[in-house]
């Protein structure tokens, strides 16, 4: 008996041990693939002056929807940061999904707004409309008072008002850089038949300082948590999406900040509702579209333009967040299952899905499962503790080179933590992010499955401390 | 220590040590690079108070002098060249010019027949502001290079508005087979009304339908007024796309007599020509196209009874009159509600419009 359990855990331990080269091999891989477009682009960027050339009349216009759901905290700085923009023509519409708090009234009185008539097509469909706001001081800010229907349901009121050929969606809790929207623009102006979405950086509000809606001092934030987001949010932008576009493999582009073109997003009629996983599920719904009508496309991740967002501070906040995630990765991939391995779709089929199905959904599955195994292993005193012990290290040394090298990439692309300090922090904490840390995350992404299952489908509310503003 | 262990202990080994290498690397190359912009920025400063002094005072023989001074700080002097280069034309250019053939061109040459794209890159745009008509061939065949080059390049010759260099982008994207067409417009567009001649001679030639209409726009975008001609002859192009082109393209340039070409056009079998021609008329301010305008309000598509509204907000007295007939009306409740809106706009929102 023991020697089959014996054969057994040793069976599964090969499985584990071999998953675990193959997502590290992939991870590498990307990385690589980042580091050549990041020199890439950076090179493109230094002796061509893009700025020049955005500025002229053949950029499309846009339209930023921002839904916006209880963000009494952040919502004046964020649309102000919006507003404040340069693009030559841009329309904010900001969607009030429902909220229980001061959202719009903070927004009508800050913006003067009133009531207005105006009419839309309703090609999408979304929760009743219960008023169009205007300013007669902020011309190109449009505010939608709807009744609640969660995030894709505001996406999708905003799709039918907005006017524009293109619309960036964005989180009204984020603060876009300046340049951002020019920046996005190009594979658009470059490739304007083939490309149909662009998705950009984000990266974590907490701890720097914001005036007149625009970020005027990164800083390193003193709390924990959010020093291992850092880190998280390094890893999967510069050292992830950055490679997985360049095999034109991404199958995400954040909610928080994505620039798509109108038409093709209604053609594959708008924001499916009752997803919590909506920019995800949009991407890969765009990607199955456009291969099924045999259209060559291009969706590009742009490693400079920035968007800054407030990440959750406390574990209650954090687990939420991530089990939200979690949930909506698992609802999209099981959505388009027909895309796994279906040569109709490419690298789509062939590399991205298999990718995200296989080592992202069930990433923490599989890693639980190896510490079930160990604390199996230990019961039946089958542990090689030695191999134990350097297997463990190998694994947290990987973390860190992996964050290391992301790190690397930051410091290739925009630099943006100025002081040697905030190096050696990351360094530090991509460390101590193996210990705990990375356990946690796995065991409530696993809840995460269990959640899906059992059919759940909130958001649950995220709590805004709200940026910290210098005067 | 069994042998998987023995492999884990060297994969730890060399991770460590890899990791240590990286972190390593991370720290000094920033402080190089701190370091290296410190001093980057001091040289600059030094080198662009030469050039001013030597701009100001115009005399070749300083130039010279400041030329020899500098000749070993060949990348800073690279960088203060293209900033001022890109700005400046005359007597001042002269003596960037002559600043550039002391210290940088030939090793400039070199650089454009380098294999290393990058290198190429860096040079192109350097070579381009300061061209000279004996390196013609040098520049055509930049324009042949990789994309990247040739965009590098397109945007420096933007900087030079001499007819020979205008020539040689006409040429170039009469002869661009790429998907790089969008790039010329923006161009041409910085170059304005001195590309007049080129543009029309290019108009009416037979060149493939994605070009033709960019040239269509560039014509309203400038705008060129003196080649309406040639856009109206377009109006009843087959194709769609450039049909919607001319119409918008029509209400930039504001000529009254193309107002017959687009009422027909506001008629065209699809939306989206009539949305612009319709738009168009709107900007011509005609008050004999306003019954054309109140009928696109009944149109079944919300684009078009959008753009009729508008159109008939701006054409002013006459056409308010009739949008705030069709706000009274009750048979078509679409129309109704679109002229309502307009109408609202322009009184609660003026800077909306």
């Amino acid at each position: 008996m023991i020697e089959m359990l014996s054969a057994a855990l040793r069976t599964i331990n090969i499985v584990i041990l071999t998953y675990f080269f193959l997502v590290n091999g992939f991870y590498i891989l990307f990385n690589l693939l980042s580091l050549h477009g990041l020199f890439h682009y950076r090179h493109l960027t230094t002796y061509i002056r893009f700025k020049e050339i955005f500025r002229l009349p053949l950029v499309k216009p846009i339209s930023i929807i921002a839904p916006a759901y209880n963000e009494e905290n952040t919502i004046i700085e964020s649309t102000r940061s919006l507003l404040s923009l340069e693009y030559p023509n841009f329309e904010v519409i900001v969607v009030n999904d429902g909220s229980k708090d001061r959202t719009l009234e903070k927004l009508i009185r800050f913006f003067h707004l009133e009531k207005t008539k105006r009419v839309f097509r309703k090609i999408v469909d979304h929760q009743p409309v219960r008023g169009i706001y205007a300013s007669p001081l902020y011309p190109r800010l449009v505010v939608v008072d709807k009744v609640n229907g969660k995030k894709a349901d505001a996406l999708n009121a905003g799709l039918n008002i907005s006017r524009f050929p293109l619309f960036c969606a964005v989180d009204s809790d984020s603060l876009l850089e300046k340049d951002a929207l020019l920046k996005m623009v190009r594979p658009f102006l470059e490739e304007p038949e083939k490309t149909v979405a662009a998705g950009g950086i984000i990266r974590l509000s907490n701890g720097c300082a914001i005036k007149n809606g625009q970020l005027v001092r990164v800083g390193m934030p003193g709390n924990t948590l959010a020093r291992f987001q850092i880190i998280e949010y390094l890893r999967a932008f510069l050292g992830g999406r950055t490679g997985l576009s360049k095999l034109n493999s991404l199958l995400i582009i954040s909610g928080a900040f994505g620039l798509f073109r109108k038409d093709v997003v209604l053609q594959c009629g708008g924001y499916r509702k009752g997803t919590v996983g909506e920019d995800m599920d949009l991407v890969i719904r765009l990607r199955r579209h456009l291969h099924e009508m045999k259209k060559p496309y291009a969706i590009r991740f742009i490693p400079d333009p920035i968007c800054w967002t407030e990440a959750p501070e406390s574990l209650r906040l954090l687990a939420r967040q991530r089990n939200r995630w979690h949930r909506g990765l698992v609802d999209c991939l099981l959505y388009n299952s027909k895309m796994l391995f279906n040569p109709r779709y490419g690298v789509t089929g062939f590399v991205a899905m298999p990718f995200y199905f296989f080592f992202e959904m069930l990433g923490p599955i599989i890693e639980v499962l190896g510490y079930l195994m160990f604390a199996a292993c230990l019961f039946f005193n089958l542990v090689d503790f030695p191999f134990a012990l350097l297997f463990f290290l190998v694994a947290v040394i990987m973390g860190i080179l992996l964050s290391l090298i992301s790190l690397l990439l930051q410091e290739f692309s925009s630099h943006r933590y100025p002081r040697l300090k905030d190096i050696l922090i990351i360094t530090l904490f991509s460390f101590f992010e193996n210990i705990v840390y990375r356990q946690w995350l796995a065991v409530v992404r696993v809840r995460a499955f269990y959640d899906f299952f059992r059919g759940k489908t909130e958001w649950g509310a995220m709590e805004r401390k709200g940026f910290a503003i210098t005067r | 220590m069994n042998p998987s262990a023995l492999i884990a202990l060297s994969g730890i080994v060399f991770l460590v040590l890899f990791s240590l290498s990286l972190f390593l690397f991370i720290v000094v190359r920033r402080l190089v690079t701190d370091w290296q912009k410190d001093r980057f920025e001091k040289s600059y400063r030094r080198i662009e108070n030469d050039i001013l002094q030597a701009i100001s005072l115009g005399q070749a023989d300083v130039s010279s002098r400041i030329a020899a001074r500098h000749k070993h700080h060949l990348s800073v002097l690279t960088r203060v060249l293209l900033d001022y280069g890109d700005l400046l034309t005359g007597e001042g250019r002269t003596q960037l010019q002559i600043i550039f053939d002391r210290t940088i061109r030939n090793r400039c040459l070199k650089s454009l027949n380098s294999r290393r794209t990058i290198r190429r890159l860096q040079n192109a745009r350097l070579f381009v502001i300061f061209f000279s008509r004996q390196d013609k061939e040098v520049l055509l065949r930049l324009l042949q290079d990789k994309p990247i080059i040739k965009l590098a390049v397109l945007t420096a010759l933007s900087r030079i508005p001499s007819p020979e260099m205008m020539n040689f982008l006409f040429q170039a994207f009469e002869q661009d087979p790429g998907s790089a067409s969008r790039i010329y417009f923006n161009i041409m567009f910085s170059l304005g009304t001195r590309v007049e001649s080129l543009l029309r001679e290019y108009l009416r030639k037979p060149l493939p339908i994605e070009k033709v209409g960019l040239l269509v726009e560039l014509a309203g975008a400038i705008p060129v007024r003196s080649v309406w001609e040639e856009i109206v002859r377009l109006a009843s192009h087959p194709e769609k796309e450039i049909r919607i082109k001319v119409a918008r393209a029509l209400g930039n340039l504001l000529i009254p007599e193309t107002a017959e070409s687009l009422i027909a056009l506001a008629s065209d079998q699809a939306w989206e020509v009539q949305t612009q021609a319709l738009k168009s008329l709107g900007k011509l301010k005609n008050p004999q196209t306003v019954e054309i305008l109140v009928k696109a309000l009944f149109s079944p598509h919300w684009y078009v009874r959008y753009s009729a509204a508008q159109a008939l907000a701006e054409i002013g007295e006459t056409g308010l009159h009739r949008l705030k007939e069709v706000a009274a009306q009750e048979e078509d409740r679409y129309a109704r509600d679109m002229s309502v809106m307009i109408l609202n706009e322009l009184v609660q929102f003026p800077g909306a419009s």
